[in-house]
């Protein structure tokens, strides 16, 4: 009889001393999590403030003082001013008069195009000097226009196979072969025409030398086609250096928090927060080209011919001499004389046909003429050309040259922009343009938030008054778990809130209750067995781990999914469900039970209602 | 709180179930949906202008501008209207509201404009559907990991009922099926798992822990012992919801509604269908029993 209370207590391995008990270090980390996710999310709760913001590049004529009594004159109602040595943000009270107040600044600027827009944190400065941020607000919150680019590669890959059809062409005419006639295929793939006895020195010809091309006989006919890896290869060498063009283009529209990404195989998102004139920034976007110098012909027949800036037109001849692929490097420069120029680099084979090229044509003009790719109704791609400029070849040409007469400092370096943009020969299209005025934004902001309140106190009133003793437990969890969320969508880098979002914040509210809900069931289940509260506790929490935990994690599938597959405001939805679910298993798990175990832990009463 | 729950009760809840999905999925094919700008590309406007001004001297001015197929409706404050029509040809830019409406001398705010391409909508769409795909693919590979296929095919049954009648109640009253009602079908997803999911649990703990009870008492013995949590947990999540609906503006709308709908016959299919398919494929407490290990290897 004596052994068996011993066996008992082994059996539940666990002494009745430390029933219902939480370490102190556990404490600890839920204190300190909260406190630093509590700082994190405080920034949020103070906004941002909408600025100009002027570098000292900008060479603004103005001071501190003036800059307040120039705006004041228009009207612009100013909150703050910080100046530095490198820049002046000029902070606003109404975030609508941004655009305003930046047309008003740049009038008394040197380089108005330096005057930026931007965002600055409302916040006090201690707790920005911490490291912490405001929760990044998605376009649909803040306002903005959006562009979806499509970039189509299927020309860098026929361009390949232009470069292929060449080489080979002069391999057959070294050995002495008769030439074979190539066609391309709609998916930029070659078919080679070839008789028995060139067959295989074709074939050695192009595994010798072009191995990235992959070879099919068929019959009379060789078919080749780029291999997937070096497919893959080429777009993302193309979209890359399409983001690289897109970003700099955008620094030139002066927004500070501007988002240029790739999106799945060959798009652009861009992002313009605050802008709220889609075609300034489309003028810029769309100019994405095509470049190639064309031999300016005298006469108009068998050529073509292209307007010029001014609407003349220019006849040139069919084929260009290069095109722009052969550009390896534009740059804007100052010649001698302190004249604007463009310096150009082309490569070997370009060189080699420039300097053919203009060594029988000196002293005559050539144009450069752009091309700009626009999709129609039936989304086929159609192409304007246009020429840009018209320049006499003064000597003969190498490699590396320059073209003078540009027009300004300014118009050197858009053209430079241009040429280097050009020596990419994938068009790139906007295919997808959204644009949410400010007050729009505002608007969303501010019913969001009245959802989230009411939400939020229709539940709290609700879990007070149903389980009155331990509702008050889950109300806490259940706003910590709102400090938890909000500190960690301002932590992680990346995490964007979008109305979509803050549904989802709300359905958390809901929702992350249900993880209190199924443990205080559970407890009043084993309270109706007769248990004592802090074994009632002990069991419940138990018992209901592994339900939640089921429960939560079908939830969390659809949320990774969401994420994985949707774009923009959805992502935002499924990142705060997702968010919303760890966070609560958080604070409805391990921070409701350490409060739980200070309040009733050593309750061991057995006629409790709860 | 004590329930009792008859058989007979939960029977009849299924017959309806089974109606009311054979109904949902008539209604789907007869009427279709009515797709948003994300799936069907064009352009979506929401303007704001002087409130007497009516749709009938606005739409011939739209409509010699962007062709017959302009769409306007009010949006719930007066003075704002929503115009969609499909995007502009090529590279002709279309004149700008400002033009088009100016010999109606109002002011003219224009609140958002999307332009979506007709292959980007169509990706979309496709996006969606895959999305759709995978999430009940995986939710599928977790169920039958983690129940006994029986009791997984009623949640499961329970899952695809509520989606097909949050589906066809947008068929039905052709309200418009964008992006973020497809997010909230798929939040539905996550959403009717779960309770069923928590009655599945309890079936099969008390089928553990009493092997001699028949299936349909275990199954509503399960049903009383989470009905209080089922009702708290739908009705803060309906209350959060209603919320959203009443303050959450146009843009959460069709949102807020779908997940209403949603979480509503969510509760009521993990009741009726979820407990009753397992018990018709003959679930018994056999298939919880742990298994003798076989004596080769």
């Amino acid at each position: 009889m004596l052994i068996d209370p011993i066996l008992g207590a082994s059996h539940k391995r666990r002494p009745a001393a430390v029933l219902n008990h939480y370490a102190k270090w556990k404490y600890l980390v839920l204190i300190v999590t909260l406190i630093i996710m509590a700082l994190s999310a405080l920034p949020t709760w103070f906004g941002e403030d909408s600025a100009i913001q002027i570098p000292a590049s900008a060479g603004l004529r103005l001071d501190s003082q003036a800059i307040a009594t120039t705006l004041q004159q228009h009207q612009i109602a100013l909150k703050r001013l910080d100046a530095s040595a490198q820049k002046t943000l000029v902070v606003l009270d109404d975030p609508q008069q941004q655009t305003k107040a930046k047309a008003v600044l740049a009038g008394y600027a040197a380089s108005p195009d330096k005057l930026a827009l931007a965002l600055t944190p409302a916040a006090p400065s201690w707790l920005l000097n911490l490291g912490f941020s405001p929760i990044k607000l998605g376009l649909d919150l803040r306002g903005g226009v959006q562009f979806l680019l499509d970039v189509d590669v299927m020309p860098v890959y026929q361009q390949q196979g232009e470069a292929l059809t060449n080489g080979l062409q002069e391999f057959l005419r070294s050995k002495h072969l008769p030439a074979v006639t190539v066609r391309t295929l709609n998916d930029a793939s070659l078919q080679l025409n070839v008789t028995a006895d060139t067959s295989s020195a074709i074939r050695s010809f192009l595994t010798a030398q072009y191995p990235q091309w992959q070879v099919r006989h068929d019959g009379e006919q060789l078919l080749l086609q780029l291999i997937a890896k070096e497919q893959d290869n080429l777009r993302n060498e193309t979209v890359q250096q399409n983001l690289q063009i897109m970003r700099s283009r955008i620094e030139e529209l002066g927004i500070t928090e501007a988002l240029v990404q790739r999106q799945g195989e060959n798009r652009i998102r861009i992002e313009l927060p605050g802008v709220q004139d889609p075609a300034a920034a489309k003028d810029v976007i769309g100019a994405t080209a095509t470049l190639a110098f064309y031999e300016v012909s005298p006469r108009s027949v068998g050529t073509l011919s292209l307007p010029d800036n001014q609407g003349r037109r220019v006849n040139v001849t069919k084929q260009p001499v290069i095109t722009g692929a052969h550009i390896l490097d534009a740059r804007s420069g100052a010649g001698e004389m302190g004249q604007a120029e463009v310096n150009i680099t082309l490569d070997a084979v370009g060189g080699k046909q420039m300097t053919a090229f203009s060594k029988s044509h000196l002293g005559k003009p050539m144009a450069t003429a752009f091309s700009e790719y626009a999709r129609d109704a039936e989304g086929k791609l159609t192409q304007r050309t246009k020429v840009i400029s018209v320049a006499t070849i003064q000597s003969v040409l190498p490699e590396r040259f320059r073209i003078t007469g540009v027009g300004s400092h300014q118009d050197a370096q858009q053209l430079a922009l241009l040429l280097r943009a050009g020596s990419m020969t994938a068009p790139v299209t906007i295919v997808e343009e959204r644009t949410i005025g400010p007050s729009l934004g505002a608007e969303n902001i501010h019913n969001g938030f009245a959802a989230l309140a009411l939400g939020m106190a229709v539940t709290l009133l609700f879990m007070a008054l149903w389980y009155r003793r331990l509702g008050w437990v889950a109300n806490v969890a259940l706003l910590a778990n709102m400090v938890l969320l909000f500190g960690l969508m301002a932590l992680i880098p990346g995490a964007v809130l979008t109305l979509p979002g803050i549904a989802g914040l709300v359905l958390t509210v809901g929702m992350a209750v249900d993880t209190n809900v199924l443990i205080f069931e559970r407890i009043r289940d084993k309270l109706a067995e007769g248990r004592s509260l802090a074994h009632a506790i002990d069991r419940g929490f138990d018992s209901a781990f592994s339900t939640i935990f089921d429960a939560n994690f079908t939830t969390m599938i659809t949320a990774v999914v969401l994420y994985s597959i949707g774009n923009g405001p959805i992502r935002g939805f499924a990142l705060t469900l997702g968010l919303g679910l760890l966070t609560s298993m958080f604070t409805g798990i391990f921070a409701s039970r350490a409060i739980i175990n200070l309040a009733y832990g050593r309750n061991f009463s057995r006629d409790v209602r709860i | 709180m004590k329930l009792s729950f008859s058989n007979s009760w939960r029977y009849a809840c299924s017959g309806i179930s089974v109606v009311l999905m054979v109904l949902s999925i008539a209604i789907i094919g007869w009427k279709g949906l009515n797709l948003g700008l994300d799936f069907t590309g064009g352009v979506v406007s929401e303007i704001r202008i002087d409130k007497q001004i009516s749709a009938t001297e606005m739409r011939p001015l739209l409509q010699q501008a962007y062709g017959s197929d302009v769409s306007l409706i009010a949006a719930d404050e007066p003075g704002r209207w929503v115009l969609r029509y499909p995007a502009a040809a090529g590279d002709t830019t279309p004149p700008s509201l400002a033009q088009i409406l100016s010999p109606l001398n109002t002011s003219l705010e224009v609140l958002n404009t999307s332009i979506v391409g007709p292959q980007v909508g169509a990706e979309l769409a496709e996006q969606g559907a895959l999305a759709l795909l995978v999430a009940v693919i995986c939710i599928l590979g977790y169920l039958s990991f983690r129940f006994e296929w029986r009791l997984a095919s009623g949640a499961l049954f329970a899952l695809v009922h509520d989606v097909i009648f949050v589906i066809a109640f947008f068929a039905l009253t052709q309200m418009e099926f964008n992006l973020t009602v497809l997010a909230a079908v798929l939040a539905i997803l996550g959403y009717s798992l779960n309770d069923s999911i928590i009655i599945a649990d309890r079936i099969r703990e008390l089928l553990i822990a009493k092997p001699q009870t028949p299936v349909a008492e275990v199954n509503n013995a399960a049903i009383v012992a989470t009905f209080s949590r089922t009702m708290v947990t739908s009705g803060t999540t309906l209350m959060t919801v209603a919320a959203l609906w009443l303050m959450g503006g146009e843009p959460l709308q069709g949102f807020s509604i779908a997940m209403f709908i949603g979480i509503l016959t969510g509760t009521f299919s993990s009741i009726s269908v979820g407990t009753s398919l397992p018990e018709w494929l003959g679930l018994t407490s056999e298939h919880y029993r742990p298994k003798a290990l076989p004596e080769t290897p």
